[in-house]
Protein backbone atom coordinates (compact mmCIF):
# COMPACT_ATOMS: atom_id res chain seq x y z
CA UNK A 1 0.00 0.00 0.00
CA UNK A 2 1.40 3.41 -1.07
CA UNK A 3 1.35 6.12 1.48
CA UNK A 4 -1.20 7.94 -1.29
CA UNK A 5 -3.61 5.18 -1.22
CA UNK A 6 -3.82 4.67 2.60
CA UNK A 7 -4.10 8.69 3.06
CA UNK A 8 -7.06 8.11 0.88
CA UNK A 9 -8.83 5.43 2.98
CA UNK A 10 -8.28 7.18 6.45
CA UNK A 11 -9.83 10.08 4.44
CA UNK A 12 -12.87 7.65 3.72
CA UNK A 13 -13.92 8.14 7.27
CA UNK A 14 -13.15 11.11 8.01
CA UNK A 15 -16.64 12.57 7.30
CA UNK A 16 -18.14 9.57 8.91
CA UNK A 17 -15.93 10.53 11.91
CA UNK A 18 -16.88 13.62 11.99
CA UNK A 19 -20.45 13.06 12.00
CA UNK A 20 -20.13 10.03 14.40
CA UNK A 21 -18.26 12.39 17.13
CA UNK A 22 -19.96 15.23 16.86
CA UNK A 23 -23.78 13.97 16.67
CA UNK A 24 -22.52 10.87 18.99
CA UNK A 25 -20.84 12.92 21.69
CA UNK A 26 -24.38 15.40 22.05
CA UNK A 27 -26.14 12.40 22.07
CA UNK A 28 -25.05 11.06 25.17
CA UNK A 29 -26.15 14.50 27.08
CA UNK A 30 -28.95 14.12 24.86
CA UNK A 31 -30.52 10.82 26.31
CA UNK A 32 -29.14 11.42 29.60
CA UNK A 33 -32.11 10.40 32.20
CA UNK A 34 -34.11 12.79 33.52
CA UNK A 35 -34.74 11.71 37.49
CA UNK A 36 -38.22 13.01 38.17
CA UNK A 37 -38.69 15.05 41.31
CA UNK A 38 -40.82 14.68 44.01
CA UNK A 39 -43.03 17.35 45.12
CA UNK A 40 -42.24 16.73 49.19
CA UNK A 41 -45.84 17.79 49.70
CA UNK A 42 -48.04 16.30 52.72
CA UNK A 43 -50.93 14.15 51.05
CA UNK A 44 -54.26 13.50 53.24
CA UNK A 45 -54.27 9.80 54.07
CA UNK A 46 -57.12 9.98 56.89
CA UNK A 47 -59.06 11.44 59.89
CA UNK A 48 -57.44 10.24 62.85
CA UNK A 49 -60.70 9.58 64.37
CA UNK A 50 -61.45 7.07 61.83
CA UNK A 51 -58.48 5.04 61.95
CA UNK A 52 -58.79 2.26 65.08
CA UNK A 53 -58.60 -1.62 65.52
CA UNK A 54 -56.10 -4.48 64.74
CA UNK A 55 -56.32 -4.72 60.76
CA UNK A 56 -54.17 -2.62 58.40
CA UNK A 57 -56.64 -0.24 56.50
CA UNK A 58 -56.06 0.86 52.94
CA UNK A 59 -56.18 4.16 51.34
CA UNK A 60 -55.25 5.62 48.42
CA UNK A 61 -53.06 8.73 48.01
CA UNK A 62 -52.89 11.36 45.34
CA UNK A 63 -49.28 11.95 44.66
CA UNK A 64 -48.02 14.68 41.65
CA UNK A 65 -44.48 14.05 39.80
CA UNK A 66 -42.46 16.50 37.85
CA UNK A 67 -41.44 13.83 35.54
CA UNK A 68 -39.67 14.97 32.03
CA UNK A 69 -42.03 17.42 30.28
CA UNK A 70 -45.34 16.16 31.91
CA UNK A 71 -46.47 16.49 36.03
CA UNK A 72 -48.21 13.33 37.00
CA UNK A 73 -50.72 12.98 39.07
CA UNK A 74 -50.98 9.14 40.14
CA UNK A 75 -52.54 6.68 42.45
CA UNK A 76 -50.82 4.92 44.72
CA UNK A 77 -51.49 2.57 47.57
CA UNK A 78 -51.14 2.48 51.16
CA UNK A 79 -51.82 1.29 54.16
CA UNK A 80 -52.04 2.53 57.97
CA UNK A 81 -51.50 0.21 60.87
CA UNK A 82 -53.73 1.42 63.22
CA UNK A 83 -52.00 -1.21 65.49
CA UNK A 84 -48.87 0.37 65.10
CA UNK A 85 -49.56 3.76 66.28
CA UNK A 86 -51.06 4.52 62.70
CA UNK A 87 -47.82 4.28 60.54
CA UNK A 88 -48.25 3.92 57.04
CA UNK A 89 -46.50 1.49 54.56
CA UNK A 90 -46.49 1.93 51.04
CA UNK A 91 -48.48 -1.20 49.20
CA UNK A 92 -45.31 -1.31 46.98
CA UNK A 93 -43.43 -4.41 47.04
CA UNK A 94 -39.93 -3.99 47.83
CA UNK A 95 -38.77 -6.70 45.91
CA UNK A 96 -39.33 -5.88 42.12
CA UNK A 97 -42.19 -3.62 42.80
CA UNK A 98 -46.03 -4.66 41.97
CA UNK A 99 -48.23 -4.01 45.04
CA UNK A 100 -49.55 -6.08 47.64
CA UNK A 101 -52.94 -6.60 49.08
CA UNK A 102 -53.89 -7.13 52.47
CA UNK A 103 -55.10 -10.90 53.42
CA UNK A 104 -57.91 -10.50 56.70
CA UNK A 105 -58.41 -14.51 56.74
CA UNK A 106 -54.88 -15.43 56.62
CA UNK A 107 -53.75 -11.96 58.51
CA UNK A 108 -50.81 -11.25 56.02
CA UNK A 109 -50.02 -9.02 53.19
CA UNK A 110 -49.20 -11.07 49.80
CA UNK A 111 -47.65 -10.02 46.69
CA UNK A 112 -49.59 -11.25 43.46
CA UNK A 113 -46.10 -11.79 41.82
CA UNK A 114 -43.55 -13.22 43.04
CA UNK A 115 -45.12 -15.24 46.32
CA UNK A 116 -44.05 -12.54 49.20
CA UNK A 117 -45.37 -12.18 52.30
CA UNK A 118 -45.63 -9.44 54.85
CA UNK A 119 -47.24 -9.77 58.90
CA UNK A 120 -50.04 -7.18 59.84
CA UNK A 121 -47.31 -4.78 61.47
CA UNK A 122 -45.26 -4.79 57.40
CA UNK A 123 -42.55 -6.96 58.13
CA UNK A 124 -41.15 -9.51 56.19
CA UNK A 125 -42.34 -12.99 56.85
CA UNK A 126 -41.25 -14.81 53.59
CA UNK A 127 -40.66 -14.85 50.11
CA UNK A 128 -37.70 -13.17 47.69
CA UNK A 129 -38.38 -9.82 49.04
CA UNK A 130 -35.51 -8.72 51.66
CA UNK A 131 -36.98 -6.29 53.63
CA UNK A 132 -40.59 -5.56 55.24
CA UNK A 133 -42.91 -3.09 53.25
CA UNK A 134 -41.41 0.60 53.30
CA UNK A 135 -43.10 2.96 55.87
CA UNK A 136 -43.73 6.40 54.83
CA UNK A 137 -42.83 9.49 56.98
CA UNK A 138 -46.12 10.70 58.47
CA UNK A 139 -47.47 13.66 60.54
CA UNK A 140 -50.70 14.32 61.87
CA UNK A 141 -52.14 17.88 61.24
CA UNK A 142 -55.29 19.32 62.21
CA UNK A 143 -56.25 15.93 62.97
CA UNK A 144 -55.74 14.57 59.40
CA UNK A 145 -52.73 11.81 59.32
CA UNK A 146 -50.76 13.06 56.58
CA UNK A 147 -47.86 11.44 54.77
CA UNK A 148 -44.98 12.05 51.94
CA UNK A 149 -44.53 9.85 49.19
CA UNK A 150 -41.44 7.62 49.05
CA UNK A 151 -41.00 5.46 45.80
CA UNK A 152 -39.70 2.31 46.35
CA UNK A 153 -36.03 2.97 44.68
CA UNK A 154 -35.74 6.04 46.91
CA UNK A 155 -36.90 4.08 50.20
CA UNK A 156 -34.14 1.30 48.57
CA UNK A 157 -31.62 3.98 48.45
CA UNK A 158 -32.22 5.34 52.05
CA UNK B 1 -13.39 7.88 -12.28
CA UNK B 2 -12.50 10.03 -9.92
CA UNK B 3 -8.52 9.50 -9.64
CA UNK B 4 -7.60 12.76 -12.09
CA UNK B 5 -6.69 15.66 -9.49
CA UNK B 6 -8.49 18.28 -11.83
CA UNK B 7 -10.08 20.71 -10.44
CA UNK B 8 -13.37 19.27 -12.04
CA UNK B 9 -13.10 16.07 -9.93
CA UNK B 10 -14.52 18.46 -6.84
CA UNK B 11 -17.40 18.92 -8.62
CA UNK B 12 -18.54 14.82 -8.82
CA UNK B 13 -18.13 15.14 -4.96
CA UNK B 14 -22.17 15.40 -4.23
CA UNK B 15 -22.41 11.85 -3.32
CA UNK B 16 -20.30 11.88 -0.17
CA UNK B 17 -22.34 15.36 0.42
CA UNK B 18 -25.35 13.50 0.33
CA UNK B 19 -24.48 10.31 2.41
CA UNK B 20 -23.19 12.38 5.06
CA UNK B 21 -26.31 14.34 5.44
CA UNK B 22 -28.38 11.35 5.05
CA UNK B 23 -26.57 10.09 7.95
CA UNK B 24 -27.15 13.38 9.92
CA UNK B 25 -30.58 13.12 9.60
CA UNK B 26 -30.75 9.78 10.48
CA UNK B 27 -29.20 10.23 13.97
CA UNK B 28 -30.81 13.15 14.71
CA UNK B 29 -34.27 11.81 13.67
CA UNK B 30 -33.46 8.83 15.93
CA UNK B 31 -32.93 10.99 18.85
CA UNK B 32 -35.90 13.33 18.41
CA UNK B 33 -38.18 10.33 18.92
CA UNK B 34 -36.11 9.85 22.15
CA UNK B 35 -38.54 12.30 23.53
CA UNK B 36 -41.10 13.76 20.97
CA UNK B 37 -44.75 12.29 21.21
CA UNK B 38 -46.87 12.72 18.01
CA UNK B 39 -50.27 13.71 19.89
CA UNK B 40 -52.01 17.01 19.42
CA UNK B 41 -51.36 17.37 22.83
CA UNK B 42 -48.65 16.90 23.22
CA UNK B 43 -46.29 17.41 20.32
CA UNK B 44 -46.12 21.08 21.02
CA UNK B 45 -44.66 20.44 24.89
CA UNK B 46 -42.25 18.07 23.65
CA UNK B 47 -40.44 19.92 20.88
CA UNK B 48 -40.41 22.84 23.55
CA UNK B 49 -38.67 20.31 26.21
CA UNK B 50 -36.43 19.38 23.40
CA UNK B 51 -35.44 23.36 22.99
CA UNK B 52 -35.36 24.45 26.41
CA UNK B 53 -34.77 21.33 28.97
CA UNK B 54 -32.70 18.19 26.79
CA UNK B 55 -29.42 18.78 26.69
CA UNK B 56 -28.08 19.98 22.82
CA UNK B 57 -32.07 19.71 22.02
CA UNK B 58 -31.85 22.52 20.42
CA UNK B 59 -28.80 22.26 18.64
CA UNK B 60 -30.19 18.45 17.90
CA UNK B 61 -33.58 19.44 16.34
CA UNK B 62 -31.83 22.31 14.42
CA UNK B 63 -29.37 20.08 12.40
CA UNK B 64 -32.67 18.34 11.78
CA UNK B 65 -34.58 20.81 10.64
CA UNK B 66 -31.45 22.89 8.23
CA UNK B 67 -30.18 19.45 7.26
CA UNK B 68 -33.08 18.80 5.39
CA UNK B 69 -32.94 21.72 3.60
CA UNK B 70 -30.04 21.42 2.74
CA UNK B 71 -30.07 17.70 1.74
CA UNK B 72 -32.97 18.79 -0.14
CA UNK B 73 -30.95 21.30 -2.41
CA UNK B 74 -27.79 18.70 -2.10
CA UNK B 75 -29.79 15.50 -3.72
CA UNK B 76 -31.07 18.07 -6.48
CA UNK B 77 -27.08 19.21 -7.39
CA UNK B 78 -26.48 15.54 -7.32
CA UNK B 79 -29.41 14.85 -10.06
CA UNK B 80 -28.12 17.87 -12.08
CA UNK B 81 -24.74 16.70 -11.58
CA UNK B 82 -25.97 12.77 -12.99
CA UNK B 83 -27.58 14.25 -15.67
CA UNK B 84 -24.51 16.23 -17.07
CA UNK B 85 -22.24 13.35 -16.90
CA UNK B 86 -25.25 11.03 -18.63
CA UNK B 87 -25.40 8.69 -15.48
CA UNK B 88 -28.97 8.00 -17.03
CA UNK B 89 -27.23 5.55 -19.80
CA UNK B 90 -23.96 4.81 -18.18
CA UNK B 91 -25.63 3.28 -14.80
CA UNK B 92 -29.30 3.30 -14.62
CA UNK B 93 -29.71 1.92 -11.14
CA UNK B 94 -27.60 5.21 -10.01
CA UNK B 95 -29.85 7.07 -12.20
CA UNK B 96 -32.97 5.91 -10.71
CA UNK B 97 -32.00 6.07 -6.93
CA UNK B 98 -31.20 9.51 -7.14
CA UNK B 99 -34.36 10.82 -8.87
CA UNK B 100 -36.15 8.31 -5.88
CA UNK B 101 -34.21 9.77 -3.48
CA UNK B 102 -35.16 13.16 -4.48
CA UNK B 103 -38.95 12.25 -4.38
CA UNK B 104 -38.17 10.65 -0.81
CA UNK B 105 -36.33 13.48 0.40
CA UNK B 106 -39.22 15.84 -0.33
CA UNK B 107 -41.54 13.62 0.77
CA UNK B 108 -40.02 13.64 4.55
CA UNK B 109 -39.59 17.49 4.50
CA UNK B 110 -43.32 17.78 3.65
CA UNK B 111 -44.58 15.18 6.92
CA UNK B 112 -41.52 16.41 8.64
CA UNK B 113 -43.22 19.93 8.61
CA UNK B 114 -46.33 19.12 10.70
CA UNK B 115 -44.73 17.47 13.53
CA UNK B 116 -43.74 20.36 16.01
CA UNK B 117 -47.82 21.09 15.98
CA UNK B 118 -47.05 24.65 16.24
CA UNK B 119 -48.00 27.23 13.68
CA UNK B 120 -46.35 26.76 11.34
CA UNK B 121 -46.91 23.22 11.29
CA UNK B 122 -50.62 23.74 11.28
CA UNK B 123 -50.73 25.91 8.16
CA UNK B 124 -48.15 23.77 6.55
CA UNK B 125 -50.75 20.83 6.86
CA UNK B 126 -53.58 23.55 5.74
CA UNK B 127 -51.32 23.27 2.78
CA UNK B 128 -51.14 20.02 2.17
CA UNK B 129 -54.58 19.32 2.82
CA UNK B 130 -55.33 21.61 0.45
CA UNK B 131 -52.58 20.39 -2.23
CA UNK B 132 -53.97 16.93 -2.00
CA UNK B 133 -57.56 18.18 -2.19
CA UNK B 134 -57.24 20.12 -5.41
CA UNK B 135 -55.68 17.26 -7.24
CA UNK B 136 -57.98 16.04 -10.35
CA UNK B 137 -60.65 13.28 -10.30
CA UNK B 138 -59.05 11.90 -7.14
CA UNK B 139 -58.74 14.75 -4.80
CA UNK B 140 -61.49 14.06 -2.25
CA UNK B 141 -60.05 10.53 -1.25
CA UNK B 142 -56.35 11.80 -1.69
CA UNK B 143 -57.49 14.23 1.23
CA UNK B 144 -59.71 12.12 3.51
CA UNK B 145 -56.60 9.55 2.70
CA UNK B 146 -53.99 12.04 4.34
CA UNK B 147 -55.64 13.30 6.77
CA UNK B 148 -57.25 10.09 8.14
CA UNK B 149 -60.11 11.66 8.51
CA UNK B 150 -62.15 14.65 7.16
CA UNK B 151 -60.61 17.20 9.70
CA UNK B 152 -57.27 17.70 10.56
CA UNK B 153 -56.50 15.63 13.81
CA UNK B 154 -54.79 13.79 16.16
CA UNK B 155 -55.28 11.23 13.36
CA UNK B 156 -53.34 13.11 10.70
CA UNK B 157 -50.67 13.36 13.17
CA UNK B 158 -49.80 10.26 13.62
CA UNK B 159 -50.28 9.37 9.62
CA UNK B 160 -47.37 12.28 8.81
CA UNK B 161 -45.73 10.84 11.96
CA UNK B 162 -45.83 7.16 10.54
CA UNK B 163 -44.69 8.24 7.34
CA UNK B 164 -41.76 10.41 8.50
CA UNK B 165 -40.14 7.89 10.89
CA UNK B 166 -41.23 4.68 9.67
CA UNK B 167 -42.39 4.56 6.12
CA UNK B 168 -40.26 7.40 4.34
CA UNK B 169 -36.90 6.43 6.34
CA UNK B 170 -37.68 2.92 5.29
CA UNK B 171 -37.83 3.52 1.84
CA UNK B 172 -34.91 5.95 1.54
CA UNK B 173 -32.67 2.95 3.49
CA UNK B 174 -33.80 0.24 0.46
CA UNK B 175 -33.14 2.49 -2.40
CA UNK B 176 -29.96 2.99 -0.94
CA UNK B 177 -29.20 -1.07 0.03
CA UNK B 178 -30.63 -1.31 -3.68
CA UNK B 179 -27.67 1.29 -5.04
CA UNK B 180 -25.09 -0.49 -2.90
CA UNK B 181 -25.56 -3.94 -2.90
CA UNK B 182 -27.94 -5.17 -5.46
CA UNK B 183 -29.43 -7.57 -3.38
CA UNK B 184 -31.06 -11.04 -4.01
CA UNK B 185 -33.65 -11.87 -2.42
CA UNK B 186 -33.43 -15.56 -3.87
CA UNK B 187 -30.52 -15.99 -2.58
CA UNK B 188 -31.45 -16.22 1.12
CA UNK B 189 -35.45 -16.88 0.53
CA UNK B 190 -35.86 -20.40 -1.36
CA UNK B 191 -39.07 -22.17 -2.41
CA UNK B 192 -39.01 -23.64 0.60
CA UNK B 193 -38.78 -21.26 3.07
CA UNK B 194 -41.32 -18.78 1.28
CA UNK B 195 -43.51 -22.81 1.56
CA UNK B 196 -42.88 -22.57 5.26
CA UNK B 197 -43.09 -19.43 5.78
CA UNK B 198 -46.69 -18.97 4.74
CA UNK B 199 -48.00 -22.17 6.45
CA UNK B 200 -46.24 -20.18 9.91
CA UNK B 201 -47.96 -17.49 9.12
CA UNK B 202 -51.14 -18.87 8.68
CA UNK B 203 -51.32 -20.60 11.77
CA UNK B 204 -50.62 -17.26 13.64
CA UNK B 205 -52.94 -15.26 11.52
CA UNK B 206 -55.77 -18.16 12.78
CA UNK B 207 -54.62 -17.99 16.55
CA UNK B 208 -54.71 -14.41 17.01
CA UNK B 209 -58.43 -14.59 15.12
CA UNK B 210 -59.35 -16.82 18.19
CA UNK B 211 -57.10 -14.67 21.28
CA UNK B 212 -57.38 -11.19 21.20
CA UNK B 213 -53.80 -9.82 22.46
CA UNK B 214 -54.34 -9.24 26.41
CA UNK B 215 -55.38 -5.65 27.41
CA UNK B 216 -55.99 -5.19 31.61
CA UNK B 217 -57.91 -2.29 32.99
CA UNK B 218 -55.69 0.94 33.63
CA UNK B 219 -53.72 1.01 36.39
CA UNK B 220 -56.07 3.53 38.20
CA UNK B 221 -58.84 0.91 37.47
CA UNK B 222 -57.00 -2.05 38.58
CA UNK B 223 -57.86 -3.75 41.20
CA UNK B 224 -55.61 -4.97 44.22
CA UNK B 225 -56.07 -8.65 43.96
CA UNK B 226 -55.24 -8.22 40.42
CA UNK B 227 -52.43 -10.92 39.51
CA UNK B 228 -50.35 -10.17 36.24
CA UNK B 229 -48.54 -12.66 34.41
CA UNK B 230 -46.35 -12.32 31.91
CA UNK B 231 -46.25 -13.12 28.05
CA UNK B 232 -44.76 -16.67 27.69
CA UNK B 233 -41.36 -16.22 26.99
CA UNK B 234 -40.80 -14.34 30.07
CA UNK B 235 -42.38 -17.35 32.66
CA UNK B 236 -39.10 -18.92 32.98
CA UNK B 237 -37.61 -15.64 34.52
CA UNK B 238 -40.80 -15.23 36.42
CA UNK B 239 -40.97 -18.17 38.07
CA UNK B 240 -37.38 -17.73 38.58
CA UNK B 241 -37.51 -14.52 40.54
CA UNK B 242 -39.91 -16.48 43.28
CA UNK B 243 -36.76 -18.49 44.11
CA UNK B 244 -33.81 -16.39 44.37
CA UNK B 245 -33.71 -13.48 46.93
CA UNK B 246 -34.16 -9.88 46.02
CA UNK B 247 -31.03 -8.42 43.97
CA UNK B 248 -29.62 -11.69 42.60
CA UNK B 249 -32.91 -11.31 40.43
CA UNK B 250 -31.12 -9.13 38.12
CA UNK B 251 -28.12 -11.80 38.35
CA UNK B 252 -30.18 -14.73 36.85
CA UNK B 253 -32.75 -12.20 34.66
CA UNK B 254 -30.50 -10.27 33.01
CA UNK B 255 -26.18 -11.06 33.91
CA UNK B 256 -26.25 -14.34 33.19
CA UNK B 257 -28.47 -14.69 30.33
CA UNK B 258 -26.05 -11.60 28.68
CA UNK B 259 -23.17 -13.58 29.68
CA UNK B 260 -24.26 -16.85 27.62
CA UNK B 261 -25.54 -14.33 24.87
CA UNK B 262 -21.70 -13.24 24.80
CA UNK B 263 -20.47 -16.39 24.97
CA UNK B 264 -22.51 -17.87 22.14
CA UNK B 265 -21.96 -14.71 19.93
CA UNK B 266 -17.67 -15.37 20.89
CA UNK B 267 -18.36 -19.09 19.65
CA UNK B 268 -16.41 -18.67 16.53
CA UNK B 269 -13.35 -17.68 17.95
CA UNK B 270 -13.34 -20.16 21.23
CA UNK B 271 -11.82 -23.51 21.36
CA UNK B 272 -14.29 -26.85 22.35
CA UNK B 273 -17.01 -25.37 20.56
CA UNK B 274 -19.43 -28.25 20.59
CA UNK B 275 -19.11 -28.18 24.36
CA UNK B 276 -18.98 -24.96 25.15
CA UNK B 277 -22.32 -24.27 22.97
CA UNK B 278 -23.94 -27.88 24.04
CA UNK B 279 -23.54 -27.27 27.49
CA UNK B 280 -25.11 -23.19 27.22
CA UNK B 281 -28.07 -24.54 25.18
CA UNK B 282 -28.53 -27.49 26.99
CA UNK B 283 -28.64 -25.97 30.15
CA UNK B 284 -31.23 -23.19 29.27
CA UNK B 285 -33.28 -25.29 27.44
CA UNK B 286 -33.67 -27.14 30.64
CA UNK B 287 -34.20 -24.43 33.07
CA UNK B 288 -36.29 -22.77 30.47
CA UNK B 289 -38.47 -25.78 30.13
CA UNK B 290 -38.68 -26.72 33.96
CA UNK B 291 -39.22 -23.40 35.20
CA UNK B 292 -42.53 -22.91 32.52
CA UNK B 293 -44.33 -26.03 33.74
CA UNK B 294 -43.41 -24.89 37.23
CA UNK B 295 -45.29 -21.77 36.54
CA UNK B 296 -47.88 -23.11 34.93
CA UNK B 297 -48.55 -25.76 36.82
CA UNK B 298 -48.97 -23.84 40.31
CA UNK B 299 -51.04 -20.79 38.77
CA UNK B 300 -53.61 -24.31 37.33
CA UNK B 301 -53.40 -26.10 41.01
CA UNK B 302 -53.97 -23.20 43.17
CA UNK B 303 -57.88 -22.79 43.12
CA UNK B 304 -57.80 -18.77 44.05
CA UNK B 305 -55.54 -18.04 41.00
CA UNK B 306 -57.75 -20.05 38.83
CA UNK B 307 -60.78 -18.16 40.59
CA UNK B 308 -58.77 -14.67 40.06
CA UNK B 309 -57.89 -15.50 36.46
CA UNK B 310 -61.46 -16.36 35.28
CA UNK B 311 -62.56 -12.84 36.92
CA UNK B 312 -60.10 -11.00 34.91
CA UNK B 313 -60.69 -12.98 32.01
CA UNK B 314 -64.62 -11.93 32.82
CA UNK B 315 -63.61 -8.46 33.04
CA UNK B 316 -61.74 -8.07 30.02
CA UNK B 317 -64.67 -9.90 28.08
CA UNK B 318 -67.23 -7.21 29.46
CA UNK B 319 -64.52 -4.19 28.26
CA UNK B 320 -64.46 -5.17 25.36
CA UNK B 321 -68.42 -5.36 24.71
CA UNK B 322 -68.38 -1.83 26.34
CA UNK B 323 -68.44 0.94 23.49
CA UNK B 324 -64.94 2.90 22.31
CA UNK B 325 -64.84 5.66 24.94
CA UNK B 326 -62.76 8.83 23.94
CA UNK B 327 -60.67 11.15 25.05
CA UNK B 328 -61.15 14.66 25.22
CA UNK B 329 -58.33 17.01 24.21
CA UNK B 330 -59.18 20.95 24.38
CA UNK B 331 -57.03 23.22 21.87
CA UNK B 332 -58.58 26.41 22.65
CA UNK B 333 -55.99 28.83 23.84
CA UNK B 334 -58.08 31.10 25.53
CA UNK B 335 -60.73 28.74 27.55
CA UNK B 336 -64.28 29.33 27.21
CA UNK B 337 -67.50 28.19 27.25
CA UNK B 338 -67.74 25.25 24.39
CA UNK B 339 -70.64 25.41 21.72
CA UNK B 340 -71.72 22.04 22.39
CA UNK B 341 -72.79 20.92 25.71
CA UNK B 342 -72.56 23.79 27.44
CA UNK B 343 -70.42 22.98 30.04
CA UNK B 344 -66.90 25.38 30.74
CA UNK B 345 -63.94 24.10 28.96
CA UNK B 346 -62.14 23.50 32.03
CA UNK B 347 -65.34 21.74 33.30
CA UNK B 348 -64.62 19.28 30.33
CA UNK B 349 -60.64 19.03 31.21
CA UNK B 350 -60.74 18.33 34.66
CA UNK B 351 -64.40 17.37 36.36
CA UNK B 352 -65.85 15.77 33.46
CA UNK B 353 -64.53 12.14 33.98
CA UNK B 354 -65.75 11.61 37.64
CA UNK B 355 -69.08 13.98 37.50
CA UNK B 356 -70.21 13.48 33.78
CA UNK B 357 -70.34 15.71 30.59
CA UNK B 358 -73.72 17.12 32.23
CA UNK B 359 -73.10 16.79 35.91
CA UNK B 360 -74.69 13.39 36.12
CA UNK B 361 -71.88 11.97 37.79
CA UNK B 362 -70.36 8.35 36.74
CA UNK B 363 -69.55 4.89 38.11
CA UNK B 364 -66.22 2.89 37.59
CA UNK B 365 -66.42 -0.71 38.91
CA UNK B 366 -67.42 -0.01 43.16
CA UNK B 367 -66.03 3.76 42.71
CA UNK B 368 -69.22 5.73 42.50
CA UNK B 369 -68.73 10.14 41.28
CA UNK B 370 -71.28 12.09 42.92
CA UNK B 371 -73.62 13.88 40.18
CA UNK B 372 -73.46 17.60 40.25
CA UNK B 373 -77.13 17.83 39.86
CA UNK B 374 -79.16 20.06 42.57
CA UNK B 375 -76.62 21.61 44.38
CA UNK B 376 -77.85 24.69 44.56
CA UNK B 377 -80.84 23.01 46.20
CA UNK B 378 -79.88 20.53 48.36
CA UNK B 379 -77.07 21.19 49.74
CA UNK B 380 -77.95 24.57 49.38
CA UNK B 381 -74.31 25.19 47.67
CA UNK B 382 -73.91 28.77 46.30
CA UNK B 383 -71.28 29.93 43.79
CA UNK B 384 -68.78 31.19 46.50
CA UNK B 385 -68.95 27.64 48.53
CA UNK B 386 -68.62 25.76 45.20
CA UNK B 387 -65.43 27.82 44.90
CA UNK B 388 -64.23 27.12 48.04
CA UNK B 389 -65.16 23.90 47.78
CA UNK B 390 -62.82 23.63 44.60
CA UNK B 391 -59.97 25.05 46.75
CA UNK B 392 -60.37 22.62 49.52
CA UNK B 393 -62.70 19.67 49.15
CA UNK B 394 -61.37 18.37 52.45
CA UNK B 395 -62.80 20.99 54.69
CA UNK B 396 -66.21 20.08 53.04
CA UNK B 397 -65.97 16.43 53.97
CA UNK B 398 -64.97 15.42 50.63
CA UNK B 399 -62.10 11.94 49.80
CA UNK B 400 -60.17 11.81 47.13
CA UNK B 401 -60.02 11.34 44.02
CA UNK B 402 -61.61 14.47 44.71
CA UNK B 403 -58.94 17.06 45.13
CA UNK B 404 -58.21 21.28 46.00
CA UNK B 405 -57.93 23.13 42.25
CA UNK B 406 -56.38 26.07 43.40
CA UNK B 407 -52.91 25.44 41.88
CA UNK B 408 -54.73 24.27 38.61
CA UNK B 409 -57.44 26.64 37.82
CA UNK B 410 -57.41 30.46 38.40
CA UNK B 411 -60.39 32.55 41.08
CA UNK B 412 -62.39 33.60 37.59
CA UNK B 413 -62.33 29.48 35.88
CA UNK B 414 -63.69 28.27 39.29
CA UNK B 415 -66.05 30.74 39.64
CA UNK B 416 -66.90 30.01 35.60
CA UNK B 417 -67.06 26.40 36.29
CA UNK B 418 -69.10 27.04 39.90
CA UNK B 419 -71.99 29.37 38.13
CA UNK B 420 -72.30 26.54 35.37
CA UNK B 421 -72.71 24.13 38.41
CA UNK B 422 -75.52 26.22 40.39
CA UNK B 423 -77.44 25.81 37.13
CA UNK B 424 -77.91 22.34 36.63
CA UNK B 425 -81.07 20.62 37.42
CA UNK B 426 -82.08 16.84 37.40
Amino acid sequence: MTAETSRRSFLKFLPLAAVFASIGGAAFRFLRPKLSAATNAWLDVASVSELAGPQPISRKIIAEQITGWAITTEEHNVFVLPAKNNQVVSAVCPHEGCEVAWEQNRNRFSCPCHESYFAADGSRISGPAQRGLDALPARVQDGKLQVQYISKEQATRA
Amino acid sequence: MRSDNSPGAWLQTTTGIVVVLLLVQFLTGVLLAFYYVPSVDHAYTTVSYIEKVVSSGSWIRSLHHYGSQWLTIFVFIHVIRLFLDRAYAANRIQWIVAVLLLGLVMAAGGTGYSLPWDARAFFSTRVAEGLMAGLPVAGGMARLWLLGGSEISGMTLSRFFALHVLVIPALIGAVVVWRMFRVQIAEFFGPRDAIVGTLVFLALALWALKHPAPFGPSVAEAGADYLPRPGAQFLWLYQSLKYVPGGLGSIVGVVLPGIALTVLIALPWLKRQRLVAGSLLGLGVVLVAIMTTVSYLSDRRDPRTAQQFAKQAAAEEAWRRQPFNPATITLAATPTTNATGGAPVMYTKFCVNCHGTHGQGAQQGPLKFPPLLDVSAKPRRSVDEIVSLLKDPTAYGLQPPMRSFSEKLTEEQMREIAEWIVKLKK
